[in-house]
């Protein structure tokens, strides 16, 4: 066994199936048969077909699929509310399919918890006591319990709300409870079953940052599901894509988008917007018109007249970006005798190699220039040109 | 599809007609008060009538009360046994020509205080000792509470008086207050008179004891074994006070004016029909004995007691009817 | 007739009814001592709660009833018109027999609750159950109560217990049903959230299923309520004193105003009964509605 020690979970040869005559079942998807045949002849649902997969810790791993791809049984399977027909999930390289009913809660209270699509709140319960459920069912005292429960929903941004009953909340706030009762177990693991699908969009966009934020100040686990391929790419560290309970690729966004493993998965990202996937650093190309400040300016027009260019990026040392000269500026300032330093517009507009396409839409709707590609330490790493940006749109 | 289905409709409309006599016999409408003997005797009615006259025969049920508004209103034509004495208003609706009485059927028949014979003379047979061997008379129940305790109050007996409704249902609590039983007694409504022979079965097959009050004739007090409490002689004027033995009620034959005006032959035929309580519980023990049903028991018993036709027909209507039985 | 077996069976089957009589009895007799047990303790049970209601003085319950009312309907209006309504019953002289009905009412239906719910909750567990168990609920409901109430006097007797076993038998049913049916309805990620923070399947139900399940729960304890009420004329004919006696004495002998007098204060008894457990409802209904 590959006992990876970033490896979490790890899910090996898991299937599921429902239904009476799984034996028959199992034979004929083993010589091949198709799903839909297997349910006619056998009435056997096959739910999960030999799934692998590893979760390391710390990321936050998406699972994405159709509907009726499995995902939702997978999930399930993580923290036994669906018991796998075969294969072994690995927790820390225990199996919990071989937990015994304590040990299995023992896991569900301390270890994972998770989110659900309708929120799964109580609506019997107000907000503190649906968060507080988890701890109380593993016996926290009350004091101890309705601490714990206010630290987290202060952390979801409800604080003063506590007491308010569930059923007066928007589909956001509700999620946002759902999301501290998680939380307050303080479990290494969160599953998410689709858990902003049921909210508009701008709540969603809201919450996807939210759980980003979380994410980054607890460091936790995540595994999420979802059918939307934006947020699938905009979440994860790494996607699975699922179709008819069958894993068909595992990768990061980026390796994804330009390595479709089928055209099965070509099709989905073609769904997307790319520029949610794709960074600047993919985009972007090297100037090819470059000047030192110190240089003349017959020098900086004789490189853009060369190049076809109308402007130049001036850097100082180690490629440390000042700004532009325009080739008007620089013809009008050498009959003037001036210098690079008297025509330089150093108010540009910079980006960072890792940021989305998305995230410099709008600065490159308002671009005179190229976009200029900067990193940490200011020197210049290529630029990015209006018509690159929107034409990742399409 | 459609065309199919009408057709099949249509053949089914042609035999069910064809099936049908066109007629104009009638069919008679017997009253059912629930118990056993009145609907053997609608059974022997009904079949000399259908016999004679051709019109067929049904049931209409009801407590004693409803069969009687029935028979007022005309929507019951026959009633073979009006327990006279159990309805509040007969001598007032006979009065005022609310409804024909054609005849007595029987007035031999007891009623009152019944106690399993075994309470009194215990059964060696089934290993029951006599609880209460001096038990004799009605006020002798006073000494004897504790042999029939009340389910609901301890330290007191019980008594089964008369179902809520029946006119003896009042004679009978007279009775108990008359003879201070109320002192240690509970006297206890039954409710239906199901309920009341559930009760002495029950009693009755554990070998338990009870007081309750039955009347005759009955298959129950033709199976069972039961002895009457001895009372006061009959006093006619007392013995609603509960004072006295109760009288042997008249049963009568009643019939609604309105089928009165028409059927002279069955007003002459039901006038004369008159059989005894002694007879009638014996036809009820054939057929608990038997399982037969009514109809077979009626013609068993015409069989049986063919100087009864002779009386209630004449010759020639008795004759046939005789004629059919030999069938 | 050649077309005979057209309209008549071509042939019938003799079933052994007497067998069947004679093994009833022959049971009753055989078990006559457990049966006794039972007898006694459903009357000692009627007897003290009868014994109780005898004990409250009129005028609390009367304001009891105000107070009920009021709280649960949100209208003065509505308590003062029960409470008079309940004055009535008394001043026609039938307190204490409503107290006797009353006492059987109770019986009946805390028994009801007590096998009801939990078998109720058993059966929403398992659909092979819940399968099984359906049509010995249909049968209980639509079996005329004759069939099974004389079988009783057998194995009870006459009075008290054979009517609250009767009036159990027949309002047992919504019980079983409701709870049944309020805990399958109840979102499904509700219940798998309970369990996926490590609930035991007890900590689930009492702390998740049951109160998520309790406005129907309560609806079905109202028509529990409601059905052991339709039995109380019923029940008088098996020897059961109180309002129903009354209303059969005055049915059976024609004295209208007797039993109009009565069977008001049977419907004045149920509808007090039912528009207070409808107000249980209505409040477990604000505590767990949204979702």
């Amino acid at each position: 066994m590959d006992n990876n020690n970033d490896n979490i979970l790890s899910v090996k040869n898991v299937s599921k199936l429902y239904g009476p005559d799984k034996n028959k079942a199992i034979e004929m998807k083993k010589s091949g048969t198709n799903k839909d045949l297997i349910h006619k002849k056998t009435g056997v649902t096959i739910a999960l077909w030999d799934v692998n997969l590893d979760v390391k810790k710390g990321e936050i791993f998406v699972i994405i699929g159709l509907s009726g791809s499995g995902k939702s049984t997978l999930i399930r399977c993580l923290n036994m509310l669906n018991k796998p027909s075969s294969g072994e999930i690995l927790y820390e390289g225990k199996n919990i399919r071989k937990f015994n009913k304590k040990e299995l809660n023992e896991f569900r209270r301390n270890k994972i918890s998770m989110v659900f699509q309708q929120f799964g709140l109580m609506s019997h319960r107000n907000i503190i006591g649906n968060v507080e459920y988890g701890l109380e069912v593993k016996g926290m005292s009350k004091e101890d319990r309705h601490r714990k429960a206010k630290e987290m929903i202060g952390l979801v941004g409800l604080e003063g709300h506590e007491y308010e009953p569930i059923s007066s909340l928007s589909g956001g706030m509700m999620q946002r409870v759902g999301i501290a009762r998680a939380l307050a177990n303080d479990p290494d693991i969160l599953l998410m079953d689709e858990p902003f699908s049921a909210l508009d969009p701008l709540v969603k966009k809201d919450m996807q940052f939210e759980l980003l934020t979380i994410q980054k100040k607890l460091d936790k686990t995540i595994v999420f599901i979802t059918h939307d391929i934006n947020e699938a790419f905009k979440l994860g560290d790494r996607v699975a894509i699922m179709k008819d309970g069958e894993v068909i690729q595992i990768d990061t966004p980026e390796e994804m988008s330009t390595n479709p493993a089928t055209d099965y998965v070509r099709d989905f990202i073609d769904g997307a917007d790319k520029t949610q996937v794709i960074s600047v650093r993919n985009m972007m190309v090297t100037p090819n018109s470059i000047v030192r400040k110190k240089d003349n300016l017959s020098y900086a027009i004789r490189m853009m007249r060369s190049n076809g260019v109308s402007s130049a990026y001036v850097v100082s040392q180690k490629m440390k970006l000042e700004g532009i000269v325009t080739i008007d500026d620089a013809l009008r300032a050498n009959k003037d005798g001036q210098t690079i330093s008297d025509v330089l517009i150093s108010d540009i507009m910079t980006t960072t190699p890792d940021t989305l396409l998305s995230d410099i839409l709008p600065m490159a709707a308002e671009a005179r220039f190229p976009i200029a590609v900067i990193d940490d330490d200011g020197s210049i790493k290529g630029i990015i040109s209006k018509a690159q940006v929107l034409s990742s749109i399409i | 599809m459609k065309k199919f289905i009408s057709v099949l409709l249509l053949s089914v409309l042609i035999l069910t007609l064809t099936g049908c006599e066109a007629s104009t016999k009638k069919e008679i409408s017997f009253a059912d008060a629930g118990w056993d003997s009145i609907k053997f005797h609608n059974a022997v009615a009904g079949t000399i009538i259908n016999e004679l006259y051709g019109h067929t025969w049904t049931e209409i049920s009801g407590s004693t009360t409803v069969v009687h508004e029935g028979l007022i209103k005309g929507e019951i034509d026959i009633h073979m046994e009006v327990w006279t004495d159990n309805i509040a208003t007969y001598d007032d609706d006979l009065k005022n020509d609310r409804l024909k009485e054609l005849g007595v059927n029987f007035d031999d028949n007891y009623q009152g205080i019944y106690v399993p014979r075994y309470v009194i003379e215990g059964d060696a047979e089934r290993g029951i000792e006599a609880s209460a061997p001096d038990l004799k008379t009605v006020w002798d129940l006073k000494k004897y509470p504790e042999i029939f305790p009340d389910d609901d109050n301890k330290d007191m007996g019980r008594i089964y008086g008369g179902i809520p409704g029946w006119e003896i249902d009042r004679i009978l609590e007279n009775k108990f207050y008359f003879n201070n039983l109320d002192e240690n007694f509970i006297y206890f409504r039954p409710g239906s008179d199901a309920a009341l022979s559930a009760a002495i079965t029950s009693a009755y097959e554990k070998g338990q004891p009870i007081a309750a009050y039955y009347w005759e004739p009955t298959w129950l007090l033709g199976k069972y074994d039961m002895v009457l409490l001895e009372d006061n002689p009959f006093n006619p004027d007392t013995y609603q006070n509960g004072e006295t033995e109760l009288p042997a009620v008249r049963v009568t034959v009643g019939m609604s004016n309105d089928f009165a005006k028409d059927n002279q032959e069955l007003i002459d035929f039901l006038s004369k029909y008159r059989t005894s309580s002694a007879l009638t519980s014996e036809a009820l023990a054939y057929m608990q004995d038997t399982g037969s049903d009514y109809v077979e028991a009626a013609k068993w018993f015409m069989s049986e007691h063919p100087e009864l036709l002779d009386q209630w027909l004449n010759t020639k209507d008795a004759k046939k009817i005789k004629d059919s039985l030999n069938k | 007739m050649s077309a005979g077996w057209i309209y008549n069976f071509p042939f019938e089957i003799n079933i052994n009814l007497k067998a069947i009589d004679d093994a009833v009895r022959a049971f009753s007799v055989k078990y006559e001592a457990f049966f006794k047990v039972i007898t006694k303790s459903l009357g000692g049970l009627v007897n003290s709660i009868n014994f109780v209601l005898n004990k409250i003085p009129w005028f609390v319950l009367i304001l009891l009833v105000f107070i009920v009312i009021w709280r649960t309907s949100n209208k003065i209006s509505k308590g003062i018109i029960f409470s008079s309504l309940l004055f009535l019953v008394g001043v026609a002289g039938l307190w204490n027999l409503m107290n006797e009905t009353l006492s059987i009412i109770i019986a009946s239906v805390v028994i009801s609750l007590l096998f009801g719910f939990p078998i109720g909750i058993l059966i929403s567990t398992s659909n092979r159950l819940n399968k099984a168990v359906r049509p010995i609920l249909d049968t209980m409901q639509t079996m005329p109560v004759f069939v099974y109430l004389i079988p009783a006097l057998l194995f009870f007797g006459l009075g008290k217990p054979p009517a609250v076993i009767a009036t159990t038998i027949y309002a047992i049913v919504p019980i079983i049903r409701l709870t049944n049916h309020g805990i399958r309805q109840i979102n499904a990620e509700v219940v798998e959230a309970s369990l996926a923070f490590g609930s035991t399947k007890l900590q689930s139900l009492i702390k998740v299923q049951i109160p998520q399940a309790l406005p129907t729960i309560m609806t079905g304890v109202n028509q529990t309520l409601m059905m052991a009420m339709a039995m109380v004329v019923t029940t008088s004919m098996i020897g059961a004193t109180g309002l129903g006696m009354e209303v059969l004495i005055g049915v059976n002998r024609i004295e209208i105003g007797r039993g109009l007098v009565s069977g008001s204060a049977v419907v004045i008894m149920a509808v007090i009964l039912d528009r207070a457990t409808q107000g249980l409802v209505q409040r477990s209904e604000v505590k767990t509605d949204g979702q």
